[in-house]
Order: C-alpha cells, then structure tokens, then sequence
C-alpha cells in the first residue's frame, strides 16, 4: 500500500471512529448519574424500553443527531442528546411498528420543539406506511425555555394524532409523567396504559392545583393510574412495571392490523372450533334475580380462554375486550350482571360505544353477549344525560359496518336489547339460549301497566298478578316469541354457543356493508 | 383503619348477610342490595371484622352510601 492509500484508509478510519464515538455519546442521554436515578425510581430507560419492547435487532433510529432550537436562557450552551426522545422503528413479532421513546435523564424529557417535531415525524411516517405507532411517554411537559415552539409543536401533534386516527392503531404508553398540554397526546390516541407507582397524567399539577384552587393533593391523587383506570376512565390498563407495560402492548398489537385497509391477522387456530362448554349450562343462572361473571362466560367460548380486557376497572357493568376465535380477532362487548345488574349505565356506555367505534375501525368483528335489564334509570342517571350518553351505544352498534354477532343470555330489555346490539341495530346474526327474555318490557312492569284497574279491583290481587304475570311470560317473554317474529335467527343449547358463533363468524368474516356518502356522522359526544 | 362499605347503585337493602363483630373475607360479599329486580351482591373491600352496619333490610339507599364499616 502506498502511503497517500494509507492516508486515505486512515482518514476513513477516523472518520468511522468519530461517528461511532458520537453515538456512543449520544445513545448515552443524560448521563450515567441521570439513568441511576431513573433505575432506582423503578424505571427503565427511553432505550432500554425500546429494546425490551422490539424483537432483538430490529429497532432502528432516525434523528438520534437532531439538535434542540432553543436559545434562550442558556439553552444554546446545553447539549440535549436527541433533544429528549427516541424515535424509530422496529419489528414486533416479525411486523413493523414505529415508536417514539421520551428520555427522561435529558431535563426530564421535556417537550421542546425539536422533540416534538421528531415525535410528529414519527407519526407521520406511520400514517404513511400504513403501520402501528407506539408512544411511550416520560416527561416533565412543555419545555418553557422553548415557549411557543413547544406550544405549537404540541398542537402540530394533537393535529396529526386526529388526521391519523382511524387510519393506523396509536398507542400511548405513560411510563412516568405526563403533565399539562402533553396529556392530550395520549388522549387523543387509541388506548392508553400506565404503569403502576411511577405514572401519573393530569394537565395540572399538584403545585398548580394548590396555588389557584386552594387544594393540596399528590400526583398519584390527582392523576395516578387508580384515578385514571377507575374512575375518569382516560386509562385503558394499569400494568406493574415498565416490562409488563411492553409486553402487554406487544400483545395487543398481535389482535390487531397495521392499518385500517388490512383485516386483523388471523392466527393458526389452537383450539377446537367445535368445542361445546357444558359448564356454559351451569355459569349461566336461570334465576333471573341472580347473577355470574360475564368473564365465566367469555372464557368458556373463546379460543384457550384468552381475553384481553380493556379497561378493567372502569365501568365494570358492561365487559369489553379482545379474543379470538378460531384464530380470527374479535372484540367482545358483554354486560356483567354482578354490577349494577348489568345495567347500561352513562359511564359504561362510554366505554361500550369507543371500544365497538375501535373494532369498526379497524375491521374486528364484534360479538356481544347480553344480559341487560335496560339502561339504568333514576335521578342521577337522568342528570347525569343518559340519554345522550346511552345515545353512543345506539350511534356506534348502527354504524358499525363490521360483523356483529349477538348473543342473547338473558335479559335483552327495552331500549338496553337494541343498545347491545339487536337485529335493529344491524345484528347480522342474533342467538338466544332458553333463558333468554327479549322484550319490550319485563312482565312485572307491563302487568302493571295492562291490569291496573283489574288487580285493583280483584278479590285476590296476589293471585290475580301471579297468573296474569305468568299468561304475560308465555306470551312475549319466552325467546320462541321472539324467534318467531325474525328477531332472533335460532335458540341454542347454552354449550353450543361457541361453535354457533365460529360458524357465524366465518361466513361473515367477508361481510360487505356501506355506509352512505357523507362527511361523517354527528355521534352525540 | 376502618374502610367503608358503600352501595354500588341506588338500591333496597335485601339482605344483610353479616353482623357487627363478623370477621369477613375480602370479596366476601356482605350485604345484598335489590335494584333493577336483580340481587346486587355487595363485597368487602377488605378483609376486617365489621365494625358498623348503617342499614336495615328494606331500606332504601343511593349509590355511595355507606352501608357498613370494616376495621
């Protein structure tokens, strides 16, 4: 080798070692004192979760060199290695996912502008390409030495979240906080877990809350994921650690399509399609003032009893989730007689109606499992608005062009029957076992309302009601009425439930259904 | 620390099922309300020996009221 070669082969040399260096550097964050702290606060690290999460060796970054904008206040004498946040893609279970990684050992992964632009190409580029994203958010907020280039950048992202919903599954992950403005990035997504102790979102924080409303309170009372999960219902699951946060996702995404153009994949079955459930007979109470547990029931018929619940703890009268049958995705929607009766309240009509606005969306089959004295009446429900709440369920049933498959255990009461999905709302195929009671009113009620002036007079009211009661029950109660008049398609034996519905499934699973040219809807929010 | 037991929805007290100096379970369900012509099953929240019952069978109660007391 001449020594101009050798020259040149050691320019190149040094150039690849200072690249190398560079990252190194960079891929560093905050530093080695930064990510101990985020270690002992139970955390893993931006990088190490994006490692953890995407199969081994297929997470690839872009714009680890992008640089922060801000001057001012010191700002242009900082270094902000990838100006707080990781961005890229990967492969999840051999598919491809996009995701972005807030790094908090860099000021406390900070919004900034340049953070936020990263972010906003990030679901840019996934809308694009037609495949998931994944954010996994651990910030302080809005980086107020950037001013109005993190305002707006916040905006640029609520903007695309919304041009992008619909179109690809976006999925939050809150692994620390998520403070102010940011809240409604997640918000604004598909589904939102948050980790357990070291998560918190609230678009005011404790310090903010006590100077301007008097009140003292802490992050996790304010907005840690038992608020969240229980009773605001922004939290679709509340995980232990960072690990089960990831895992979960992956799972997730294993139910669902990368876009709204693909059907769900559909795994090798693993569990006989022809499987009857004796057990069903027994979980299932024919006493109509008793209850079980709607999940006895899902676990029986889906494949390996496999249910991924979505939002556990909130609303828990009305159950919704994904399984599969025979290796096709299907979300489930059920009423859950132990709470409240099962009744649809305003809380769980919320849930119901964005979890099937979900599975529409991203062409998943519903089946519905009802069990439903009505929508639940009083004072407070009325205050409450449930009527415009208990609106969604109608709106999102009659809208979904997806399969639906009803299955009728129990009560299918008044307008609660046709909110669960009845023939009306576009069932494609309804089932009832015996037990079933479709109707537009339970007997006791309409007694009342047909005989009152006969009962008032008889002899023996008691006697009068008991076999008027029972003629009412005979007449319109029993499922063979409804099935008499095409309500419902067949009345199965409780242990055939699950062939009954694969079959169902499958010859539907091509269904084509239209909805009129137009804007979009106005759903009563 | 004493935990409350309160009603789950607007209801009528069915059943008490437990009696001040009771040592319950959690879950174990300890009071029956009856609502929309169903028995709603009400649990403890913790397990405890019940300290306090605030209701009588065939009262009527909103939801959030407290029923019993747990210590």
């Amino acid at each position: 080798m001449s020594n101009t070669q050798q020259k040149v082969q050691d320019a190149m040399e040094e150039k690849v070692q200072d690249l190398l260096a560079r990252k190194d550097k960079l891929r560093l964050g905050g530093g080695q004192a930064a990510i101990d702290k985020q270690h002992a606060s139970g955390k893993m690290t931006a990088r190490e979760r994006l490692d953890y999460f995407f199969d081994a060796g297929t997470f690839m970054e872009f714009d680890l060199f992008a640089k922060h904008i801000g001057t001012d206040y010191g700002l242009d004498k900082q270094t902000l290695p990838a100006d707080g946040v990781v961005t890229g893609y990967g492969k999840v279970n051999g598919r491809e996912v996009f995701a972005y990684s807030e790094d908090f050992t860099v000021v406390a992964g900070t919004y900034g502008e340049r953070h936020g632009k990263k972010i906003c190409k990030t679901v840019d580029l996934a809308r694009k390409m037609g495949v998931p994203v994944v954010g996994m958010n651990d910030s302080g907020g809005a980086r107020v030495t950037e001013e109005m280039g993190a305002l707006s950048e916040y905006g640029q992202l609520f903007f695309r979240h919304v041009r992008t919903s619909g179109v690809i599954p976006q999925i939050a992950l809150i692994m620390g906080p998520v403070a102010g403005g940011q809240a409604y990035s997640p918000a604004l997504m598909d589904f939102i877990f948050m980790v357990a102790k070291t998560s918190y979102m609230f678009i005011a924080g404790p310090p903010l809350v006590e100077a301007v409303v008097f009140k003292k309170t802490t992050n996790e009372e304010l907005g840690g994921p038992d608020i969240h999960g229980r009773i605001s219902g922004v939290s679709d699951m509340t995980v232990a650690d960072d690990k089960e946060c990831l895992d979960r996702t992956r799972q997730l995404l294993a139910y669902l399509p990368p876009n709204s153009s693909e059907k769900p994949p559909r795994l090798e079955p693993t569990d006989d399609p022809t499987r009857v459930s004796p057990e069903l007979r027994r979980i299932i109470t024919a006493d109509p003032r008793r209850s079980y547990h709607a999940h006895d029931v899902i676990a029986q018929v889906v494949d390996n009893g496999e249910f991924f619940e979505i939002k556990k703890e909130f609303a828990p009268n009305l159950v919704v989730g994904f399984a599969r049958l025979h290796g096709y995705t299907v979300g489930i929607v059920a009423n859950n007689p132990p709470v409240k009766a099962g009744c649809l309240d305003v809380d769980a009509s919320d849930k119901g109606a964005r979890f099937i606005r979900f599975c529409d969306a991203f062409n998943v089959p519903l089946i519905n499992f009802q069990d439903v004295p009505g929508f639940l009446i009083g004072n407070e429900m009325e205050a409450k608005g449930i009527i415009r709440h208990g609106a969604k369920m109608l709106f999102a049933y009659a809208e979904a062009t997806v399969p639906k498959i009803t299955i009728v255990l129990r009560k299918a009461y008044a307008g609660g029957y046709l909110a669960m999905c009845s023939k009306d709302l576009g069932a494609d195929f309804v089932f009832s076992i015996p037990t079933a009671e479709v109707c537009l009113m339970g007997p006791e009620g309409a007694v009342n309302i047909l005989f009152r002036k006969e009962l008032a007079a008889a002899e023996n009211p008691k006697a009068v009601r008991q076999q008027r009661l029972q003629e009412f029950f005979d007449k319109y109660v029993n499922p063979y009425y409804s099935a008499a008049l095409q309500h419902v398609d067949d009345i199965i034996d409780p242990q055939d439930i699950r062939p009954s519905i694969i079959r169902a499934l499958e010859v539907c699973i091509n269904k084509q259904d239209e909805l009129p040219r137009k804007k979009h809807g106005n759903m009563p929010l | 620390m004493a935990e409350s037991v309160t009603a789950p929805m607007v209801g009528k007290v069915f059943q008490i099922q437990c009696k001040v100096g009771d040592k319950v379970e959690e879950e174990q369900v300890i009071i029956v309300l009856e609502a929309m012509k169903m028995e709603i099953p009400v649990t403890a929240p913790v397990a405890g020996t019940i300290k306090e019952i605030k209701v009588s069978e065939g009262d009527t109660v909103e939801s959030d009221t407290v029923l019993a007391v747990i210590e």
